[in-house]
């Protein structure tokens, strides 16, 4: 049996116990009622939507639609974040309501971000993935876009039987899927912090700081295989719990079945997602083993190894392909640190890193979570040093200084640190939690409201930082008009109706050179094969043997030129998947540069749409 | 009916409804309710069979949420591998099939249990209706930000934009497809003037209201040059769009 150490926070000691530490206040319900700050919150959606709709009539540049975003968030968020850090009394059922009303709320402000259709790149690969296994009726497709995708067709499996059974679209399957998976995700999390913690405050508490995560609205929530991943993640780390807690032998088997379905789940819908789950399960097993619990141990240490074997086995035998997939950016990232180990200059510096207002909020959030995480390790050595699990989050914690290193000296660092702060944030968010909680206790006991008060402010700060530095970036945070060279407002109908013809006219698979913000579109609209190393091909004045050579090499056939590259500079600081010249960019591509193929001696030009160009290469 | 027969009854009959509505073409927004419940039926069910009473509230709730997930996932790579293609009828047959089965095992566990499970009764605690309301206007308002969303997406204006395209069917072949696509927004009048090695072969005025298409397939030669320019009248003097195929080793003028 595992031990079971109930910390005391203000809500959760005995009403008696709560008299005297908090003194008159010790019962007084929350001000607000949950289902007023339900109403609340879907007034923020119905604000964000407005700001949005305003942005999208012309007014993308406002600041009346940038106030009435934020706007909009502070009514989501505020309501919602205050009651779980008030000293007022808040019931289980309320907790869970509470975080249940914010993943929603901030679900829905993300479809409006795109609620006629997917508009995010990743999205956009396995939309494709799922209109290929609904057209075909077979899960091994070729995904230009995401290769390693039918490999993990999880995601893909799902929406299509959805689609197919209901007859809804993909994008409204896929809107269904996505947000189902985010939310059991968030309510696991949830389950999981209170099992292991015992308390429901701290619990609400640490999802608060979970969704602080930069990714938490947008990509943790997108429909992509991540997303469906990460609820079987945490489903496994449940039935681990509960099978190392349970007493019969009838509940054990139960939780094993169930364990070896979400294994198997997790491993087949997302590759990092269950090396994760291998890498946690040990992890929990090593501190297991520490805190002198061996018969939980050899539970944890079964499911650990089951679901190593099954991870290494669809490795081998299904995916291949993604040790391939995975070694650009696991090697880029290593030689980083060898450089940086060196003595040397790392990589080329992070491109875009927003402005300065931007980064300090980002900065200030790093060194708040910094410090708070040494506090709240102390509070489980004085508390909680023989509890497993909660020893182990401590020790996984440990990794967001990895992390912090990782963005600031890796090439591409935001993008990595980014990606694995999904992760990171799990234990990180209850560490953080039980510093926050035991501040906030402190407080109520020295009657010193100002800390109460700076817990609430570091809390908000946490989570508009992670809006702020999240996904829509800062030049794409409305809706609005195209944008050269940038994700989401790239995707507008003539560069749909591009890549529509393309496959319809020349068919699916062909070789494009591309700009950033036609890839995505050309490969999912167009199934089309969009080569990401094309920079050259824009950047001279003279079509040269030398690149027509390479342009065969690559297995180009097609040159999509978009005319609007000349007239203004890339958002995202790159016009190109790959560009060499990412972030030095100080003047818009030349016109004549783009133009010189109308030039070149046998390069067709078959589709003109006015910003457009199709050429084709000879040979193709 | 007590409240562990009802769910019984209520998924199989999803599950057999869902095939009828499938085999008759029912419309989608029948199909989106039947299937949403035959959708969520197995993984619900299969919570029961696998935990019964043991777990409640919202790790019940989220332990079949999980399976719900699991049933698609896994049996679908089961009929992959088993060379089913994963259409409709076999998606359904997964779905339908699952809930039948688990339906059938449940009844006749629960058959067998009668006696224990008998007098076990659920104990609800009744949400106040003011609370009820409140999620409810919640809920509402919550919906109108996404219409006004998708609102505002019906009503972004962008540029409108004329689609030319000249493109030889296969490498060989010795005719080329030339389209107009208006995409403007309104009916626009068009000169497409078509020439082989610099020389006017044919002229055509058409009036393209917004949406529709204009084909031509005209001969084409390896011999000389084809270039087609797409005049939006009145304007004469500047092609609005151009295309040009090149015959091998033909060059530009």
């Amino acid at each position: 049996m595992q031990e079971k150490v109930t910390p005391v926070t203000v809500a959760d000691v005995p009403s008696g116990s709560r008299q005297r530490v908090l003194g008159r206040h010790a019962s007084a319900r929350s001000y607000i009622p949950v289902s007023l700050v339900a109403v609340i919150a879907a007034t923020g959606v119905l604000v964000v939507a407005l700001a949005y709709t305003y942005a999208r009539l012309g007014h993308s540049g406002s600041v009346w639609a940038d106030r009435a975003y934020w706007a909009g968030q502070g009514l989501i968020l505020l309501p919602t974040a205050i009651p779980m850090l008030s000293r007022r009394f808040l019931l289980a059922s309320e907790t869970v309501t509470l975080v249940v009303i914010l993943t929603i709320a901030e679900y829905l402000v993300s479809v409006c971000y795109s609620p006629a259709a997917f508009t995010y790149a990743d999205e956009l690969r396995h939309w494709r993935g799922t209109v290929n296994v609904l057209q075909t009726g077979k899960l091994s497709n070729v995904n230009y876009l995401l290769p390693i995708s039918p490999h993990f067709p999880g995601l893909e499996e799902v929406t299509a039987a959805l689609s197919s059974i209901t007859g809804l679209t993909v994008f409204a399957s896929g809107l269904i899927i996505a947000g189902v998976a985010h939310l059991l995700f968030v309510v696991v999390l949830y389950v999981l912090f209170r099992e292991v913690g015992g308390s429901y405050r701290i619990a609400g508490i640490a999802v608060l700081c979970y969704s602080s995560n930069a990714l938490f609205e947008s990509f943790d929530s997108m429909f992509t295989y991540q997303t469906l991943a990460l609820p079987f993640l945490g489903l496994t780390l449940l039935a681990a719990w509960r099978l190392a807690s349970r007493r019969t032998g009838q509940e054990r088997a139960s939780w094993l079945i169930f364990a070896i379905l979400t294994i198997a789940t997790t491993v087949v819908t997302h590759h990092i997602t269950s090396y994760v789950l291998v890498v946690t399960l040990f992890i929990i097993t090593l501190a297991t083993l520490l805190s002198g619990n061996r018969q939980a141990a050899a539970w944890t240490a079964i499911l650990a190894l089951l679901s190593a074997v099954a991870a290494a086995s669809w490795l081998v035998f299904a995916a291949p392909q993604t040790y391939a997939y995975l070694q650009p950016v696991t090697g880029q990232a290593l030689q980083s640190f060898q450089a940086l180990a060196a003595g040397q200059h790392t990589s080329s510096p992070p491109i875009s890193a927003g402005p300065m207002s931007n980064r300090l909020l980002a900065s200030m959030a790093v060194l708040i979570v910094s410090a708070l995480l040494p506090v709240g390790w102390w509070r489980v050595w004085r508390r909680y040093r023989r509890q497993a699990w909660i020893l182990a989050m401590a020790i996984a914690s440990a990794s967001w200084y990895a992390v912090v290193v990782i963005r600031l000296t890796v090439a591409d660092g935001i993008e990595l640190s980014g990606r694995a702060a999904t992760f990171i944030y799990v234990p990180m968010a209850y560490i953080l939690a039980l510093a926050l909680a035991y501040l906030a206790t402190k407080a109520v006991r020295w009657k010193a409201r100002p800390v109460a008060g700076a817990v609430l402010v570091v809390v908000l700060l946490l989570l508009f930082n992670g809006l702020i530095n999240g996904w829509p970036p800062y030049w794409e945070r409305l809706p609005g008009a195209y944008q050269v060279a940038g994700s989401e407002r790239s995707v507008e109908p003539e560069v749909i109706a591009g890549a529509t013809w393309a496959l319809t006219t020349l068919g699916p698979g062909k070789g494009f050179a591309t700009d950033l913000g036609s890839y995505p579109v050309l490969g999912s609209y167009g199934d089309e094969n969009p080569i990401r190393d094309v920079a050259y091909l824009y950047t001279s004045s003279i079509y040269t043997p030398s690149e027509a050579l390479k342009a065969q090499t690559q297995g180009l056939s097609y040159i999509w030129v978009d005319r609007r590259l000349s007239e203004s500079l890339p958002a995202a600081g790159q016009y190109f998947p790959d560009d060499p010249d990412a972030g030095r960019y100080k003047r818009p591509l030349s016109a004549g540069d783009l133009d010189k193929f109308n030039t070149v001696p046998g390069l067709d030009r078959i589709y003109d749409s006015g910003n457009i160009v199709i050429y084709e290469l000879p040979g193709s | 009916m007590s409240r562990s027969r009802a769910e019984i009854v209520i998924t199989a009959v999803a599950a057999v409804l869902a095939c009828a509505a499938a085999a008759f073409h029912a419309p989608v927004a029948v199909m989106t309710v039947i299937g949403i419940i035959l959708f969520g039926a197995p993984g619900y069910l299969l919570g029961r069979l696998l935990f019964g009473p043991h777990i409640v509230g919202l790790e019940r709730v989220a332990v079949a949420a999980g399976l719900v997930f699991c049933v698609p996932i896994l049996g679908g790579l089961l009929l992959e591998a088993a060379g089913v293609p994963l259409h409709r009828a076999s998606w359904l047959g997964l779905m339908a099939g699952t809930t039948l089965v688990c339906d059938i095992v449940l009844f006749a566990r629960r058959h067998a249990n009668a006696a224990v499970s008998r007098g076990q009764q659920d104990e609800r605690r009744r949400t106040p209706y003011r609370h009820v309301l409140a999620f409810g206007v919640a809920a509402v308002i919550a919906v109108c930000g996404v219409v006004v969303a998708r609102v505002g997406v019906a009503l972004q204006h962008y540029p409108g934009y004329t689609q030319l395209s000249l493109v030889r069917p296969d490498k060989n072949a010795p005719t080329v497809n030339l389209s107009v696509d208006n995409h403007e927004g309104e009916t626009i009048r068009y000169r497409v003037v078509l020439e082989r090695n610099s020389h006017k072969t044919a002229v055509w005025d058409l009036s393209l209201a917004n949406g529709h298409t204009w084909h031509r397939t005209s001969s084409f030669s390896d011999r000389y040059t084809i270039s087609v320019n797409l005049f939006r009248l009145p304007e004469v003097s500047k092609p609005y769009r151009h295309v040009a195929l090149y015959g091998h080793g033909m060059q530009l003028p």
